[in-house]
């Protein structure tokens, strides 16, 4: 090594040199725009393949999607989803659930629930702030999966389609499951898309 | 003399000195601390018993299992599918590698071959892990050796990734994007543009961080030759990774078993010559340059267009829009997601060459719909097996620094 | 396209070498080449194959390459031939077998979702097997859903048209109530006629389908097969004992069903005689009584006149101080119990024991009293045997049967399909002696219709014709010619033209009955309600044993003498030692060497430490002394004997008069609403234990969910009353007191293998026979026979849909068969009598009379009446009177003579 590389090797060392081109960097960021965001004053801006909160979704007249079919129960890897069907009182022959529970304590927002169902009945919303002091309020039921359906039913939709559920919002309207009618009497009038 | 006093005051015994006999002896034994399980630094709960002799660790003894779960027994009860989500919560920092190394075992099972769009995809996404990774272990290091100021630009840039993981997959860490025969969904043009532009933005950045540890002088004092392992210690205690790789071990599984889109890529895996925790330090930046490379040349070999899921009828899921109007396809989708798909009885071992080392799964299969045994060969459950070895004589300050070497996870470690 | 059998008892098909896959077979010549590829091992998929029935091809998927055949063949419905090179695997026939996969989807409806068999279905199977995709947009049938019938739906979008329920309804069952139907377009299976279906419902061809076309009323939507957790247990309803698996969800009881399905469809032809593994209309659908509203959730105890709710200490504490008290003040005697055949061996083992040991009395019978226990003491007495003498594989063997006073379909369906099967594969002879024109005796070779409670007689003229036709077997009757000589001179006084005249049976049909019996190879004897709870049931069964033996059936394989029990398990009471005149094995009471082996077993000194070796009290008596003062508590442990016996047998006064009546039940019955304590006991499903059939075979009870409410299996209830008692029992599980049993009784637990019993006639004949046989002959042509218009016979017996009173608490079979409130009558009676349906009527007995009204009922014979015996509103079974055999204790009292009034 020769003496000046040395002698400025040693003056860099009394200096703390290193110290000075650390604090060089840092001096620079002085000048850049905060990157924090003061939350919750501030939001995140959420991307539509979010999964967040479950929600249960309507068609377009009112009637709901969901048929029962009990298959997200079987889809959900932490047995958080308990469905009961039963014949619907008001439309016989028809299939719908008639209690519906998502236990969020326990669910870990995987969507798999979402990917199985044949139907489209359940999507994830960007919902994420339901943080609650009482934990018993979190397990959802059916009206208070079907109340965050309904107001958060462009989330979504733009849940679906950003994951591949469905193609395009027509698309969602096409879907209806047609249960057969009783020998008895007509139940209801075969859809459209199937005569 | 009171009792206080006694506790307080040090004696020292002179044969010479008579008159010292009448005074109280001194106790000379080692003294047990347990560290942990509530530790900033054990990254988790792991509880550490250290036998010290003044402050020289003599020994010391890991106790796991606070963490435990239980998670290899879950995996006896539900689908092949339905274990994906309990992999995100092995390494939760890092989940993207735990579903691309389950997916890669249960597909050599199933003799799945991904098409080659997926195999770009799922290799761009696990080496932004990666980059994700290493920067959570320097913070985190830095943070644990007492240099502050590394932790926040790291998380910074890390921040841009989860947001970019976010916006693929809909979580930041518990991510599940990885799925058996493929990966969940594509990549968009927003998600391209972003990962690009962070491309640029990035490299810049690991000089930055550089800046603040390659030459300070505390950094290098508390790294440099502090839990040295030879190559062949190393070796023998399973280490992987970069730990192993400091120890100059050129040992990649990236390389030697060439899976995913890597034999395509040009890289290079930077070894260490001193096994010390600052050659494993140089290691996993030099590994954040090299994903960057890697990134940037899959980027541009990968097909426009492409399937992202292997089409396995008795294994992968149907495109959704057919399950509506197709019965075959839906009767698939009620077989995959009620029963599962049949696995041909066998057993299996697949490793993949996560960022802290080898993470492996060994299925047993006794056909059927479930896996008969799932085994999980965490790296840092393998790495902390060396912990006692590599402690022995360092300070007892140096303990933080000797589990943070790993890059250890409890998570994953205590399953 | 009938195949025969792969084996007959009698013809052995030639054997014939053929080769599949490169393999060489031998299989029987004629045989189903689908029955020999899956003998080998191999399973090729097949939709509408069954082995119970002949192949039907119509799914086309069992198709196999053979040599010579350029396209593929149909496996099920082709012979195999000598020399035959078949192959059943290879691409070629994977993608056939595909195509005819995707012509049966490319039918069907989109119903994954909501089909209750999803996740059960074949064609899921074997589209996913197959890997069907790229399937075009399925086509809809639009077919209205079927919903007429009580049980069964029938969605026909969902039909593959494989024909399996069809066949297995029409061939197994021989009930034949389904059919195809082209309506719109399409084949669809229908209940005949079209109409709404109405059978016995059994639910077999729910079983069968493969997909879900049929699916169940009672459960309909409410489950997908995966959610259910399946537990193996035993039906508690009759006496077959039936394998079932309950299927339950959370903690309620979704569905029943059983082995027979289409998932074990390879089963090999040859072995039906074992079982179809189906089950009947109450098994299947008489399972929501389990969790019914009305189960018992807490102890009852009277306070202040009223029954309220108590906690289980304060009642299980007043049980035992006031049983100490009473034993205290008036003595172990005064003490008695009753239970009910439905318990399992644990308990009925363990009831005795407490009975015996922990209180000191021999007062206890069970419900195999109500007619079981004649025949047990006829068999015993004659062939020194403890139960029927046959399984179910000899029944479906035999050549011919002759079925005695049973209407086996409708009491116990399961036997009655062996008997079926027996008519259908080896062609079995069947003389039905009945007095009504039951569903057997019209599948019957000779129904021989005779006059209520002339069957005994009947049996008579048989030994008659057959000692006049000298169908004797030599042999046989030669070893003891001194009881020969008697039975011979008994005999005589029966003359075959009184009996013709009495039963309503002709010489002639006697005649031929009998030389069938005697002449067939394999012979059995089946008698049911009609003799074993008849006026002279003993007798009767005795007579029938004479009638084996003449004709040289006793001893030789596949001949015996059989019956059938309305309750699981009263083959298990009896030989779990519930009778006053038993130990346990059906070792006598009064044995000295039984009763110190089982004092010592008990933790008694010697045999005085059990109650006294006479002086135990029978049912009927136990009922008297409890009205004599002489009874003063009285335990109950799921018997209703206030519903059960006529009002003549006074059953009320008796319950009032004791101090303590303590009723152990899942239900508050009628008799529990007079009890003092009322403690909540479990259901078969709700405890672990075994079931001894009618053949003897023990079955295991397994627990499927948890008790409900804070009832308590009977074992545990037992347990801790005996501790209160001062007598310290240590059972945690029923399987502590299956192990003592299992000491006790060595060989006893043949889990699911009988033991076939030698019947050992000879003591029986060489000592005692002589004296007796005249008695038993002697009450020929004393019976008066009056034919007024309106004289009537009432019968009271069993619906197929009911059991006991027990399947009343179920919503599913009263739904299926509801108590009407009418008199059964035959349609030439109504017409006779001017009656329309539901007309009222004035039913006069001996003992009473009330109004009701009638239907036509075409099983019924004409001159008799039937009420179904479930049902007490109207309380017919009050009109009748009580007749209690001397020897076994056991009182008659399902027939009567009535005068039917028009009003």
């Amino acid at each position: 090594m020769s003496v000046g590389a040395l002698t400025k090797k040693i003056l860099q060392a009394m200096l703390f040199h290193e110290i000075w081109d650390a604090m060089k960097v840092t001096f620079k960021h002085m000048f850049h725009r905060p990157i924090t965001f003061q939350y919750p004053r501030e939001q995140r801006t959420i991307p539509d393949t979010h999964r967040g909160a479950l929600a249960l979704l309507r068609y377009d007249d009112g009637r709901e999607r969901c048929v029962g079919c009990d298959l997200c129960e079987a889809a959900c890897p932490s047995r958080c989803i308990k469905v009961v069907s039963a014949e619907d009182p008001s439309l016989p022959l028809q299939r719908y659930a008639s209690e519906f529970y998502i236990d969020i304590t326990k669910c870990v927002f995987c969507g798999y629930c979402v990917e199985a169902c044949p139907v489209n009945a359940l999507a994830m919303t960007k919902l994420y702030e339901f943080s609650t002091h009482d934990k018993r309020t979190l397990l959802f039921d059916k009206t208070r999966l079907y109340q965050i359906g309904e107001r958060y039913i462009e989330d979504g939709k733009k849940y679906l389609i950003a994951h591949h559920q469905e193609k395009d919002d027509q698309m969602s309207r096409e879907y209806r499951y047609y249960f057969p009618q009783s020998v008895l009497k007509a139940t209801q009038a075969p859809p459209k898309h199937l005569s | 003399m009171k009792l206080e006093d006694q506790r307080t005051t040090v004696y020292k015994v002179d044969p010479e000195h008579p008159e010292s006999a009448t005074l109280p002896t001194l106790r000379t034994e080692e003294l047990l601390l347990n560290m942990g399980p509530q530790h900033p630094s054990t990254h988790g709960v792991l509880k550490v018993v250290l036998e010290l002799e003044g402050e020289r660790l003599v020994k010391s003894t890991p106790v796991m299992g606070f963490l435990h779960r239980g998670v290899e027994k879950l995996a006896e009860d539900g689908t092949y599918h339905q274990f994906i989500p309990h992999t995100d919560r092995l390494d939760y920092v890092c989940a993207m590698y735990n579903n691309f190394a389950y997916c890669r075992a249960v597909e050599k099972l199933m003799n799945v071959t991904v098409p080659e769009r997926a195999e770009y995809l799922r290799t761009i996404v696990a080496e932004v892990q990666r980059i994700i990774g290493h920067q959570f272990w320097l913070g985190t290091q830095a943070l644990d050796i007492g240099a502050m100021t590394v932790f926040f630009y790291t998380f910074r840039d890390r921040e841009i990734l989860l947001d970019w993981f976010d916006e693929l997959c809909g979580a930041r860490l518990t991510t599940s994007w990885y799925r058996i025969g493929g990966v969940e969904r594509d990549f968009t043009p927003s998600l391209l543009s972003k990962l690009r532009a962070f491309l640029d933005y990035f490299p810049p950045k690991i000089d930055e961080y550089v800046v603040f540890l390659e030459k300070n002088r505390i950094w290098l004092a508390r790294t440099k030759g502090v839990a040295v392992i030879s190559a062949e210690d190393a070796v023998n205690f399973g280490l992987s990774g970069p730990t192993l790789r400091g120890s100059g071990v050129d040992y990649d599984l990236r390389k030697y078993e060439a899976y995913g889109a890597y034999p395509k890529c040009e890289f290079s895996v930077p070894v260490g010559k001193n096994g010390d925790t600052y050659d494993r330090y140089w290691i996993r930046v030099q590994e954040m340059y090299e994903s960057v490379k890697i990134i940037r040349q899959c980027l541009e070999q990968m097909p426009a267009e492409g399937s992202i899921m292997a089409d396995v009828p008795s294994v992968t899921l149907p495109p959704k829009e057919r399950v509506f109007t197709n019965l075959d396809s839906m009767i698939q989708q009620f077989k995959l997601f009620s029963q599962g798909f049949d696995a041909p009885p066998g057993e299996i071992y697949c490793g993949t060459e996560a960022h802290k080392g080898e993470l492996g799964f060994y299925i047993v299969s006794t056909g059927g719909g479930k896996p008969y045994r799932l085994k999980i060969r965490a790296p840092s459950f393998i790495h902390m097996g060396a912990f006692d070895f590599m402690s022995r004589g360092y300070m007892i300050a140096d303990a933080v620094t000797i589990f943070g070497t790993y890059d250890i996870v409890m998570g994953e470690c205590d399953r | 396209m009938a195949l025969k059998p792969a084996t007959n008892p009698d013809v052995e098909a030639a054997a014939i070498e053929l080769t599949i896959d490169g393999r060489p077979v031998t299989a029987k010549d004629g045989v189903s080449l689908y029955d020999v590829v899956s003998g080998t091992g191999k399973i090729v998929p097949a939709m509408c194959y069954h082995y119970t029935f002949d192949p039907f091809g119509s799914c086309g998927m069992c198709l196999v390459m053979v040599e010579g055949k350029k396209a593929p063949v149909r496996s099920c419905t082709a012979k195999a031939t000598a020399g035959m090179v078949v192959r059943t695997e290879g691409d070629d026939l994977f993608q056939a077998r595909k195509k005819a996969v995707e012509k049966h989807l490319s039918v069907h409806p989109l119903d994954c979702p909501v089909c209750d068999a999803d996740g059960h279905c074949e064609l899921q199977d074997m589209a996913f097997l197959h890997q069907v995709t790229n399937l075009a947009n399925a086509k809809q049938k639009l077919i209205p859903e079927d919903t007429r019938s009580l049980v069964l739906d029938f969605n026909m979008n969902r039909c593959i048209a494989c024909g399996e329920c069809i066949n297995v309804c029409k061939d197994v069952l021989m009930i034949d109530a389904l059919q195809f139907v082209k309506k719109g377009g399409f084949t669809q299976v229908v209940a005949k006629g079209d109409q709404p279906l109405s059978c016995e419902f059994c639910g077999d061809c729910l079983a069968v389908c493969p997909v879900g076309a049929i699916t169940n009323k009672f459960s309909k939507y409410l489950y997908k097969p995966w959610q259910l957790q399946k537990t193996t247990t035993t039906c508690n309803y009759c006496g077959d004992g039936c394998q079932m698996y309950v299927e339950t969800k959370d903690r309620e009881v979704v569905r029943v069903t059983a082995p027979l399905s289409w998932k074990n469809k390879w089963g090999d032809r040859s072995e039906t005689a074992k079982g179809h593994g189906g089950i009947c209309v109450r098994g299947r659908f008489g399972f929501e009584y389990i969790d019914s509203q009305a189960r018992l959730k807490q102890p009852l105890l009277r306070r202040d006149g009223q029954l309220t709710e108590t906690p289980w200490l304060e009642a299980a504490g007043q049980v035992v101080d006031r049983l100490a008290a009473i034993k205290a003040k008036h003595g172990p005697q005064s003490i008695a119990g009753l239970i009910t055949a439905r318990c399992t061996n644990e308990e009925l083992y363990l009831f005795q024991k407490v009975m015996r040991v922990a209180i000191g009395t021999n007062h206890l019978d069970s419900s195999a009293r109500y007619g079981h226990l004649s025949f047990v003491h006829a068999v015993r007495r004659a062939l020194g045997v403890g139960r029927m003498t046959n399984d179910w594989e000899d029944i479906t063997k035999a050549k011919a049967i002759l079925l005695v006073g049973s209407n086996i379909t409708e009491t116990n369906p399961l036997t009655s399909v062996r008997v079926k099967e027996a008519i259908r594969v080896y062609k079995a002879q069947v003389i039905v002696v009945d007095s009504a024109n039951t569903n057997i005796a019209g599948l019957a070779s000779h129904p021989l219709m005779v006059r209520p409670g002339t069957e005994g007689l009947l049996v008579q003229g048989l030994i008659k014709s057959v000692l006049q036709q000298d169908l004797v077997d030599e042999e046989a009757t030669g070893r003891h010619p001194k009881a020969f000589g008697a039975l011979k001179k008994a005999a005589a006084a029966v003359s075959l033209n009184q009996v013709a005249a009495q039963t309503g049976v002709s010489v002639e049909q006697i005649n031929e009955a009998a030389s069938i019996f005697a002449e067939a190879l394999r012979s059995i004897v089946i008698c049911g309600e009609g003799v074993v709870r008849g006026a002279h049931g003993y007798r009767d069964v005795l007579n029938l044993v004479d009638l084996a033996w003449v004709t040289g059936k006793l001893g030789k394989p596949g001949c015996g003498i059989n019956t059938v029990t309305e309750e699981v398990n009263e083959q298990g009471a009896v030989d779990m030692g519930v009778a006053p005149e038993f130990l346990p094995g059906q070792a006598r009471f009064d044995d000295e060497a039984a009763r110190a082996r089982f004092a010592k077993a008990w933790g008694g000194e010697s045999p005085a430490s059990l109650p006294a070796a006479q002086g135990g009290a029978r049912l009927i008596e136990i009922l008297a002394k409890c009205r004599s003062g002489e009874i003063k508590a009285l335990y109950l442990i799921g018997e209703n004997p206030l519903a059960t016996l006529p009002a003549s047998m006074n059953v009320k006064a008796a319950l009032e008069q004791v101090e303590l009546l303590i009723c152990q039940d899942p239900f508050l019955t009628e008799t529990g609403r007079l009890a003092h304590v009322v403690l909540p006991a479990c259901t078969y499903a709700e405890k672990e234990g075994t079931f001894t059939n009618l053949e003897g075979r023990v079955l295991r009870v397994r627990q499927a969910m948890d008790p409900i409410g804070e009832s308590l299996p009977d074992w545990h209830i037992l347990t801790a009353i005996a501790s209160g008692l001062g007598y310290q029992m240590d059972y945690e599980s029923a399987q502590d007191i299956q192990n003592e049993i299992m000491k006790l009784l060595p060989g006893y637990y043949n889990l699911g293998q009988p033991r076939k019993l030698a019947p050992k006639p000879d003591a029986y004949l060489a000592d005692g026979y002589a004296t007796e046989v005249k008695s038993r002959y002697a009450s020929l042509g004393t019976r008066q026979s009056s034919m007024k218009a309106n004289r009537f016979s009432l019968l009271m017996g069993q619906l197929l849909s009911h059991s006991g009173k027990l399947s009343t608490h179920a919503p599913g079979l009263i739904k299926i068969s509801s108590n009407a409130g009418r008199l059964h009558v035959s349609q030439a009676d109504m017409d006779r009598l001017g009656l329309g349906e539901g007309a009222r009527v004035r039913v006069t007995s001996a003992r009473g009379s009330l109004v009701l009204g009638v239907q036509m009922d075409r099983t019924v014979m004409p001159g008799c009446c039937f009420f179904p015996e479930h049902f007490n509103e109207p309380p017919v079974k009050d009109l009748m009177p009580v007749e209690v055999d001397a020897v076994t204790g056991v009182p008659s009292f399902k027939l009567t003579q009535v005068t039917i009034e028009k009003v």
